[in-house]
């Protein structure tokens, strides 16, 4: 006897007309391609971008990114002055918000009951819907001129021995602009390790209490230690949104072409230089300067942000095995 | 060494005896105290931010606001112009968005291999990274360059922020759509695509309408890719897409850096708007996400 | 609920595909009588009383953008606005990639130099080498030596100075840079002039209202900005020793004074350098004066209304620049801009 097995994709005898199949091949098709075209995207957006900022790469050479220099007079520019502010307003952001996301995070999983919890974390979620001209506005208009006048004479007072916090008080500078990064990466990177948390094996925790653990050596020592690298992708991608973040930051942080040693003075970043400066550009060689930078965050951003997708998976596989 | 045990104590009570909890215990409350104020200062931020939109924005929210253009010199003014091309570009950029998106997930859910689908969720997750102002970089270089600044390139821009968001919840969501739906559906002899559209995509409705709603909310206050695409407009209301269009980000952009008490308190008018509908949008998605549980636990 | 799926992507395409056919119905009525410029902050006060009056006129519908010089520049060399202005003139290598443009001076104004002294009464005096000296970084309070020496027998508080300057492309930079670069051989040497210069301290603001802006709200502040934003905005301005010896004001007398030198037939732009006139000119010449211009297409489709335009602000539109402290055009300079306009010509003329 022989058995029928049904294949569902097999052709039935004079039941499917071509039509229907040409319906399946196109259909696969358009996604294949929406697929393909998106994958393509990514390698296109990288390519447009060196290829516009070719004439400054060819002029000068790789040696850009630490020259410090933005002369349109003379027409010589350099990159060292934005790769500096950036990398210092992202690390001072990245510095005050992790241990402060971390906090909020444990926060909501251990110490908040339910029903606090939840209207909680959907108001720091807001935080992050929060537009970043918006931010931006009350930067200039309100933050920046509260920070010149309240948060750096305070700072001075308390810190003034080191050179970071010597100087005059700017509300447009180096200091208002991490610190308006901060808002902005806080509800990221909280978010995410209010999920890494939130799924901790509970036996895990549980068993170091029955050690005698008390629940902050618990969570220190077990939540942590098991989320480390879950944390750790979650501060690479609040990097990588620091680092990409032109708009917030070109309105509070003062356009400086020179790098200076406090932070209370005004400096600028690579996005921040490019959003300012780009419109009026005057010659072809600023123009394309302007989009080398470009360049160099795109490198920088996209360099962590692969670094954290890799993390992420790692730590995914890590646990899954577990 | 032990602690000498407080009088009145459990002598059994094992945590009472072990070493140094005195200040173990009292670094746990710090800390703890230490969380409720991060939390408390992130809510408090919040607070101070929207609060601040409101106050100053309210003043400013008259008709005017919404039916007059941005003004000359010296005169007064409203935020229609932008209004309007912030609608018409965000409306297009959904309408370029949201079917590649769907059909990039429906191949990534359906037809790829599992090596190629992760390969796609990495793309789509690095692609998400990508800086807004960067977006707009690559779409000056392939559009504007030689064509001029239109609306259109603007909602084009804007789509590509769009589509790793939409297509990754759109992804997750096709996913967990149970195996049987589509074995069933076959095995009556429906064919792949139909499917895929009449059956599995309506159950997934919830989560990609979750996902469209949040990537509507984050971009409708981008403000980088407009800069390159549509930041020189004229100043008057029109659906002249072709052309650049004044857009809600872009204006409140120009605004924050008036000194002009007039033009500073329509920035705050506008970012009360943009606020607005992004909470909403917020609110609608949270919604989507509760009927998207419903629905798949209902199934 | 797919339904509703389909429908917001029905409407969205609906929308899309709706709009660009209006656009496309539209453009054709569009360029007739409607004219889209960009570009200096400078002008705007004065083309936004100009726009009303021309739309009575000629029923020309005029828009302008005030995104700076810079940006102007680079809007009429792509073609997407019809005209740009800028407080610049174009240089050669501009007027290369502007591809038969014509650049028009229609107004003349000043660049006050206003600051921020709260409980400081009296109108500051500076002159052309301390106010590079402040921009180079060298004077850092408002109590040194060679301030107390300008303001004899008045007293300075002890500030920090902050200088602000434009950090867009700025006409208003140009103007002040040329300035200083023509007062102070150092500055000259070490920074020149352009619309974009790299300025060796102080901070960065965009736009007019930008700069305005940060000097509201920084005690001790001082920028350069053009007058009609520094009257509008109440800011005390400082007045600056000429050649003369004398402290001008930048009133219109000052600017009346201060291309009082322009050659009786100007036949080229590079004629009206009016800044740091010389001893002759008076001791009412303010130095820090520029004119503005239009940049047109030689050939353009919207010709006949532009040549109108330009010639109405040139002649008539002279008259409401008083009030907003733009000068009227002198003589010989109205007479350039005539022959500059015959050339604009092309499309339905």
């Amino acid at each position: 006897m022989t058995t029928v097995t049904h294949d569902p994709a097999a052709p039935g005898p004079r039941l499917e007309s071509r039509g229907i199949r040409l319906g399946d091949v196109l259909f696969r098709g358009v996604a294949v391609a929406a697929a393909a075209g998106t994958t393509a995207l990514l390698g296109l957006i990288a390519y447009k971008v060196i290829e516009q900022a070719w004439p400054s790469i060819e002029h000068f050479g790789l040696s850009f990114v630490w020259t410090e220099a933005w002369d349109p007079v003379k027409d010589n520019y350099g990159a060292l002055t934005f790769v500096y502010g950036t990398v210092v307003t992202s690390v001072i952001a990245l510095l005050l918000a992790t241990p402060i996301s971390i906090a909020i995070a444990l926060f909501l999983t251990e110490i908040a009951p339910r029903r606090v919890a939840a209207p909680i974390a959907t108001m720091v979620e807001l935080l992050a819907a929060i537009p970043s001209v918006v931010l931006g506005l009350w930067g200039i208009l309100v933050f920046g001129p509260w920070v010149a006048r309240h948060l750096e004479p305070w700072l001075q007072d308390v810190l003034g021995f080191i050179p970071l916090f010597d100087g005059t008080f700017y509300q447009a500078g180096m200091l208002p602009a991490a610190l308006v990064l901060t808002i902005m990466i806080v509800p990221i990177t909280s978010a995410i390790c209010r999920e890494l948390f939130a799924r901790t094996p509970r036996d895990l925790t549980d068993g170091a209490l029955a050690l005698g653990s008390t629940r902050w050596e618990s969570i220190r020592g077990v939540m942590f230690a098991y989320a480390a690298p879950g944390i750790a992708a979650a501060v690479l991608l609040g990097l990588g949104r620091a680092f990409g973040e032109a708009i917030a930051v070109a309105q509070v942080i003062g356009g400086s072409d020179n790098i200076h040693t406090s932070l209370f003075a005004p400096a600028d970043t690579l996005g921040s230089r490019i959003a300012s400066q780009y419109q009026g550009a005057t010659t072809p060689l600023q123009q394309g300067s302007l989009l080398y930078l470009g360049a160099i965050l795109m490198v920088i951003s996209l360099t962590t942000n692969v670094a954290a997708q890799f993390v992420v998976r790692r730590f995914e596989k890590q646990r899954r095995a577990a | 060494m032990s602690e000498i045990t407080p009088a009145g104590a459990d002598p059994f009570d094992i945590t009472v005896r072990s070493n140094g909890l005195g200040r173990r215990r009292r670094v746990e409350k710090s800390l703890g105290f230490l969380a409720i104020l991060s939390a408390v200062a992130a809510v408090g931020v919040l607070a101070l931010v929207l609060g601040t939109v409101l106050f100053k924005g309210i003043d400013s929210l008259n008709l005017n606001l919404f039916t007059e253009p941005r003004p000359l010199f010296g005169q007064e003014g409203g935020i229609a112009d932008a209004l309007i091309g912030s609608v018409l570009i965000v409306g297009m950029s959904m309408a370029f968005a949201i079917p590649v998106a769907v059909l990039v997930a429906i191949y990534m859910s359906e037809y790829a291999s599992v090596r190629v689908a992760t390969f796609l969720r990495l793309v789509l997750d690095v692609l998400n990274g990508v800086p807004a102002i960067v977006v707009g970089i690559f779409v000056f270089g392939l559009l504007v360059v030689g064509h001029g600044q239109s609306a259109v390139y603007g909602a084009f821009a804007l789509s590509i922020l769009m589509l790793p968001m939409v297509a990754r919840a759109t992804q997750e969501v096709l996913d967990i759509v149970p195996r049987s739906q589509r074995e069933g559906s076959l095995a009556l002899g429906v064919t792949k695509w139909r499917t895929t559209w009449n059956i599995i995509l309506p159950s997934a409705i919830g989560g990609i309408l979750t996902g469209v709603v949040i990537a509507v909310a984050r971009v409708a206050g981008e403000t980088a890719p407009l800069l390159f695409t549509s930041a020189i407009a004229a100043n008057a209301i029109s659906l002249d897409v072709s052309h650049a269009l004044p857009t809600l980000p872009v204006a409140i952009f120009v605004f924050s850096e008036s000194p002009d008490p007039g033009e500073q308190a329509m920035g705050w008018a506008a970012a009360l708007v943009l606020i607005a509908f992004v909470l909403v949008m917020n609110v609608l998605a949270k919604i989507f996400a509760g009927r998207k549980r419903r629905q798949l636990e209902g199934s | 609920m797919k339904k509703l799926l389909a429908a917001v992507i029905a409407i969205a395409a609906l929308v899309s595909a709706s709009v660009v056919s209006t656009g496309a119905v539209a453009a054709p009525a569009r360029s007739q009588g409607t004219l889209v410029g960009a570009g200096a902050t400078f002008p705007f006060p004065l083309i936004s009383k100009w726009i009303p009056e021309v739309g009575k006129a000629y029923d020309v519908n005029i828009t302008y953008s005030p995104v700076g010089s810079g940006a102007g520049i680079a809007a009429i060399t792509a073609r997407t606005v019809d005209f740009g202005a800028s407080d610049a003139p174009l240089s050669a290598s501009q007027l290369d990639a502007c591809k038969g443009c014509v650049v028009i001076p229609w107004a003349l104004s000043a660049t006050s130099i206003p600051y921020n002294l709260p409980g400081v009464d009296f109108r500051v005096k500076l002159d052309g080498p301390t106010i590079a000296a402040i921009y180079l970084g060298e004077i850092t309070n408002w109590s040194d030596a060679k301030l107390k020496a300008l303001n004899k027998g008045k007293n300075l508080p002890d500030m920090k100075i902050t200088p602000v300057f434009r950090s867009d492309g700025s006409g208003t930079t140009y103007n002040f840079t040329e300035y200083l670069s023509s007062v102070s051989p150092t500055w000259k040497d070490k920074v020149g002039f352009n619309t974009s210069v790299s300025f060796p301290t102080g901070v960065g603001a965009r736009g007019s209202s930008g700069v305005a802006g940060v000097v509201k709200n920084t005690p001790g502040a001082l920028t350069y900005v053009d007058v009609a934003y520094s009257i509008t905005n109440k800011f005390q301005f400082a007045v600056v020793k000429n050649r003369a010896g004398k402290f001008a004001t930048p009133g219109l007398r000052g600017i009346q004074a201060a291309v009082s030198k322009v050659p009786d037939k100007v036949t080229q732009l590079s004629q009206l350098k009016i800044v740091d006139p010389p001893k002759s000119a008076g001791n009412l010449a303010y130095p820090i004066v520029t004119f503005t211009y239009v940049i047109v297409p030689t050939n353009s489709a919207k010709a006949a209304d532009l040549r109108k335009f330009i010639y109405w602000a040139v002649t008539q539109g002279q008259k409401f620049g008083p009030p907003l402290l733009f000068q009227p055009l002198p003589k010989p300079v109205q007479a350039f801009a005539y022959r500059e306009i015959k050339k604009i010509q092309g499309g339905n003329s």
